[in-house]
């Protein structure tokens, strides 16, 4: 064995290693040739043995030849196995190809009922302005739904609130949420700013537009020098909150508890003040009825009316909701059809 | 109030177009609901001229005639009517019309002889109440002209509020119209031509309830001949929904739309002893009223009488027999001022009420008894002939002078939210017939009346006195004089400004913590209904949900069911106790809608009386029915059960910072699935939960016709329901050293609730123990068929070190050694 003979073998084992390198397929053949030329029994250390059959002199030549070899190939072996971790990894990315297009995993989302949500919109607009909400029962008593309310007994206005009595004596089901006038003023004192939002009831038959169960949010400010201004300026505010801007008015109403009274008028939102069947070609349509609190009212809640004014607003939730959400019937609300609801996403 | 404006005109002028005339009443407080146009149901009827009437030669009641429309060849039309003669005008119907009704007119043939259209009679045109004879036109009458031109109106829809019974009528709208337009008022003439005998001669009045009856005006008119109304007194009725009757009655009813007073008028002859009474009923008194209905008179109704008892029910309705007939022909006039109170209540006793009583019910002007008197007369005989009696008898002929109510023009300034001249709240009053004049400094102001009256001291402030009109018995306090100025000026004019005083103290909203377990409920899949709080007592029955029994509640139920004692219906007569009954209403709707599943969820209340205490208490009801999670291409479908129900009570819970809660079983049966239902309760220093989680028996379901397999439905009572805020999260250290894990497998009998094996775990676990949990349940070989497996997580920790090997070994010994003991559990290694 001489220098060049062994020179050659290693040149041509080189030659061949490389080869292999590159033809390997996958990692498991790589990590063979790996062992198959570098390993404690491989090739190149196979050769490497014969080593001690050359001169001396000629032995650190052969050591520099095989390590500059044994360099090249692990060099090798190192690029392959990375140039194979890719081509392995997009194999395993073109097998696990899906179909994107295939609808995804339903998640379950419930909705929310328009009437408590409506609530919630009317109440946040009066929240800016410093209402704070108050609720009051249900089951009322006459005096505090109608005669502290200036509705005495057998006043003609009554027939405005078709009632339904229940057998306790002196009560009823609310027919509106203007008791909560008196009973936050008998525990609030100047200035109270109040919303109370709840259900009524009515001795009413059922149709598109009426119902005996509905709800109510009554308002109620009472300051010094609280004026029908003030009232027209919060109102303005919320219609254009929930309907957008347009134009409001005030027009006479009546209601024995509040003096003046008002109904507030909003520009149609369906024809925007042309003139349309939903507005009995008017162009306006009626939100709510208001005014400035009776004396009597005041006095009754415990409040001097020659030193605090207020006014009191009482709109119907599904009015508002109807309006806001276009629904045509007043009897979807309570009925709880789900094809309904679910529009409420 | 029905208003048609030709009729108005007469006592006021009108510029405007009946558009612009409704939005100036509108906003003047008489809200205009509708604009009609009378006669617009008329089409292609026309004005004709009969030219010749001849027999029908194959029918005995039937004509032939020729008419002239003014133009074209004359038409041949067959007619049935009696009253037709040559020359007259009449309403023809041209082949294509249409009349009221939606009846169409066409070309016929009448037993064999051809109709070329029809003559129409005032019923047929829905215009007067004749239904026998064609409608005979005044000869001057303009040949060829539309009806509808002719006769045409436009009738406005007055929404009159209750304050305002003056202006039920078209003199009070008159005045109205006149405040709007500055138009000038015209009264009609009301002027009187006595003869014969006096009015005392004929007839007696004896007001025994003067308090009920402050004011009775009579007048008599003698031999009047009783027949159809002039057909324009008829049309002008029926325009303002008022259906023509007679001449007589026809005088009484004008006057009543067109002054606002009702009066009745009686035939003479049938009042006994040619006395009136005035009183109130005995008892046993019946009367047959003039809707023919015999009725049992209670000892509180005020009554008309004569000598031998009643003839009608004051201010509500006469009485049949003393009806005005065809053979009437003396008749009596009452015009009289009722108590508005006794009134409605006799309207409501009677289930009674008519155009009459709800006048009356609103307060009547007293001065209007003797015009209305007067002004009946006066178209009686007109309409009627006869002779009017001379004189009145008149009860209280002392008419009361206008009131004087003295208000301070500031503060209407201050109410409304900015001054106003007093020269200009003067010159506004007085266009309403309120007069002012200036009142000494310091008088007495009204600020309130009955039933909190207050009366102040105007101070320094300016102070007028307005003269109130008679017919204005709305206006008693100061507020009532801003509301006139303001409605006059014109509420358009009211400045917007936003309030500029202080803000009341922070409180919170009572519907927080409610809002976040909405948000809550819905973002894990449920949808939130809203049912009704009166319910069929039918329903709660036959669900027979329990009262919490044994739970500790925010809010308990209390008392018994509360009844409506006038329902509607009795589906909708009592108030609900529970949620539940309302709940599986919705699932039966949507089932019937086809909906499969249903995941619903409501908060509302529950109503019960103690005595005569009604109480109200905040529920959470949900309810589960179907698939949990639909069949869909990743998943099959797995239906709900108690579980998913439990799920959505713990996320609850953490929502609310509540602890897991506890559950215990309810066997109890109906209405509860025996071995699927369970009450569940958690508390904590703020809030608390608590409530009953059950699949219903099957045999609810069947009492529901439901398609649905299993429904789960929990109802809870939850403090934050009510109470508002949500208890403050406060935040734990991250531990600092590691916890560590370690799975635990218990093998017990297939009866033990899981509950114990954990609440053992736990006790048995030691100070180290943070958290342990059920991750698996397993059944089968090698365990015997009465066993199964639970397999728990531990997870071990401590603040201050990380834990040793026999530090957790150590208390996993304990626990083994525990459970073995508590529940003779097998620990599966």
């Amino acid at each position: 064995m001489d220098f060049e003979t062994l020179s050659a073998d290693l040149r041509s084992l080189q030659d061949r290693a490389l080869k292999e390198i590159s033809a390997a397929a996958d990692p498991e053949a790589l990590e063979q040739l790996q062992i198959q030329y570098l390993g404690k029994k491989g090739e190149l250390t196979g050769v490497l043995r014969g080593i001690g059959a050359l001169p001396a002199e000629d032995r650190p030549r052969v050591g520099a030849v095989a390590n500059v070899i044994g360099e090249a190939v692990k060099g090798a072996l190192a690029s392959r196995v990375s140039e194979l971790h890719s081509v392995v990894q997009a194999r395993r990315l073109a097998a696990e190809k899906v179909d994107v297009t295939m609808p995804g995993r339903p998640i379950a989302r419930g909705t929310l009922h328009p009437i408590p949500e409506t609530i919630e919109a009317i109440v946040s607009v009066f929240g800016q302005f410093g209402f704070v909400v108050y609720e009051g029962p249900e089951v009322e008593n006459d005096l505090t739904n109608f005669q502290m309310l200036n509705i005495a007994p057998d006043h003609p206005a009554r027939d405005l609130w078709d009632t339904l009595y229940v057998d306790i004596p002196g009560h009823l089901l609310r027919t509106h949420t203007s008791p909560g006038q008196i009973r936050v003023m008998e525990t609030e004192k100047p200035p109270i700013r109040a919303l109370l939002p709840g259900r009524c009831c009515r001795y009413e038959a059922v149709d598109a537009s009426h119902g005996f169960e509905f709800f109510q949010v009554e308002g109620l400010m009472v300051d010094e020098g609280t004026s029908l201004a003030d009232l027209k300026g919060l109102l303005d505010e919320f219609a254009h909150a929930l309907f957008g801007p347009r134009k409001t008015r005030f027009r006479p109403g009546y209601y024995p508890f509040t003096e003046p009274s008002v109904a507030f008028d909003v520009e149609c939102v369906v024809c925007g003040g042309i003139g349309c069947p939903a507005c009995s070609k008017s162009g306006w349509m009626t939100i709510l009825g208001a005014g400035m609190v009776h004396p009597v009212v005041l006095q009754y809640g415990g409040i001097d009316p020659e030193k605090y004014q207020g006014f009191a607003f009482g709109m119907g939730v599904e009015r508002i909701a109807n309006l806001r959400h276009s629904v045509p019937d007043l009897r979807y609300y309570l009925e709880n059809d789900l094809r309904f609801l679910e529009q409420f996403r | 109030m029905r208003v048609p404006l030709s009729w108005l005109r007469d006592y006021v002028d009108i510029q405007q177009t009946p558009e612009q005339l409704a939005e100036r009443l509108t906003l003047l407080g008489m809200e205009v609901k509708g604009i009609d146009r009378w006669g617009a149901a008329w089409q292609k009827v026309v004005v004709g001229e009969i030219l010749t009437v001849a027999d029908h030669p194959r029918a005995d009641r039937l004509h032939l005639t020729t008419i002239n429309i003014g133009e074209g060849e004359p038409l041949h039309i067959v007619c049935g009517a009696s009253n037709i003669a040559p020359g007259q005008r009449v309403p023809v119907a041209l082949p294509g019309a249409v009349l009221p009704g939606d009846r169409r007119i066409e070309r016929t043939e009448k037993m064999g002889i051809a109709s070329e259209g029809m003559l129409c009679s005032g019923d047929e045109l829905n215009i007067t109440s004749d239904a026998e004879g064609i409608l005979i036109l005044p000869s001057d009458t303009k040949l060829g002209v539309q009806l509808s031109d002719l006769y045409g109106d436009v009738v406005l829809d007055v929404d009159v509020k209750p304050n305002r019974g003056d202006a039920l009528c078209l003199m009070g709208l008159a005045r109205e119209v006149a405040a709007a337009t500055g138009a000038a008022i015209r009264w009609p003439e009301i002027t009187i031509e006595e003869a014969g005998e006096s009015v005392e001669s004929l007839l007696r009045v004896d007001v025994r309830e003067p308090g009920l009856c402050p004011r009775f005006v009579g007048r008599w008119v003698g031999g009047a001949k009783i027949g159809p109304s002039p057909d324009w007194v008829q049309m002008r009725l029926q325009a303002a929904g008022m259906r023509p009757v007679s001449n007589v009655v026809d005088a009484s009813n004008y006057v009543m739309l067109e002054l606002g007073k009702p009066t009745h008028t009686f035939n003479g002859a049938a009042v006994q002893g040619r006395t009136i009474v005035v009183r109130l009923a005995q008892p046993g008194e019946r009367l047959e009223t003039l809707d023919h209905v015999e009725r049992q008179l209670t000892p509180d109704t005020l009554i008309i009488a004569d000598t031998s008892g009643p003839i009608g029910i004051a201010g509500v309705m006469g009485g049949a027999h003393s009806e005005i007939t065809d053979d009437t022909t003396e008749i009596a006039i009452e015009s009289a001022v009722f108590d508005a109170v006794s009134v409605r209540r006799t309207g409501h006793r009677y289930a009674l009420r008519s155009e009459a009583s709800l006048r009356f019910e609103k307060g009547q002007e007293t001065r209007l008894a003797r015009i209305g008197a007067d002004r009946v007369a006066q178209l009686t005989q007109a309409w009627s002939g006869g002779t009017i009696a001379v004189g009145r008898i008149d009860t209280a002929p002392v008419e009361p002078e206008p009131t004087r109510l003295t208000f301070r023009p500031v503060r209407v300034g201050m109410l409304l939210g900015a001054p106003i001249a007093t020269s200009e709240q003067r010159e506004l009053l007085s266009r309403v017939g309120i007069e002012t004049e200036s009142a000494p400094a310091g008088s007495r102001i009204q600020v309130a009346v009955e039933p909190r009256p207050l009366v102040v001291d105007a101070g320094t402030d300016e102070v007028l006195t307005a003269i109130v009109p008679t017919w204005r018995r709305d206006l008693s306090i100061e507020a009532d004089i801003t509301e006139e100025v303001a409605r006059i000026r014109g509420y358009e004019t009211t400045p917007a400004h936003l309030p500029d005083t202080l803000m009341p103290a922070y409180r919170h909203p009572p519907t927080k913590a409610r809002n976040a377990m909405r948000e809550t409920l819905a973002g894990a899949g449920l949808t939130e209904v809203v049912t009704h709080a009166l319910i069929d007592p039918a329903d709660e029955a036959k669900l027979e949900w329990p009262d919490d029994d044994g739970l500790s509640m925010a809010e308990p139920v209390a008392g018994r069911t509360i009844n409506v004692t006038n329902p509607l219906s009795a589906q909708h007569s009592i108030l609900r106790r529970h949620l539940a009954a309302s709940l599986v209403d919705v699932l039966a709707l949507n089932e019937r809608q086809g909906r499969e599943s249903v995941a619903i969820f409501e908060i509302g209340k529950g109503y019960g009386r103690s005595g005569d205490l009604a109480t109200e208490w905040n529920r959470l009801g949900i309810l589960l029915a179907g698939d949990a999670t639909p069949h869909s291409w990743t998943q099959p479908a797995r239906p709900f059960d108690i579980y998913d129900a439990k799920g959505v009570v713990e996320l609850l819970c953490r929502r609310l910072g509540l602890p897991e809660p506890s559950y215990s079983p309810d066997d109890r049966g109906y209405p509860f699935h025996p071995g699927r239902a369970l009450t569940a309760q958690a508390r904590s220093d703020k809030e608390s939960l608590g409530g009953r989680i059950a699949e219903l028996h099957p045999d609810v379901l069947e009492k529901w016709d439901l398609r649905v397999q299993r429904v789960i439905v929990a109802e809870l009572s939850i403090s934050g329901l009510a109470s508002g805020d949500l208890d403050r999260v406060r935040v734990e250290p991250m531990p600092r050293f590691p916890e560590v894990d370690r799975d635990l497998a218990i093998i017990v009998d297939e009866a033990r609730p899981a509950a114990e094996v954990a609440e053992s775990i736990g006790r048995h676990g030691g100070s180290l123990l943070r958290r342990v949990a059920l991750f698996d349940l397993y059944r089968g070989a090698p365990l015997a068929a009465s066993e199964k497996s639970l397999a728990y997580r531990l997870v071990f920790g401590a603040d201050d070190r990380t834990l040793t090997e026999s530090e957790i070994d150590g208390a996993m010994a304990q626990v083994r050694a525990g459970v073995e003991a508590d529940i003779g559990a097998r620990i599966r290694s």
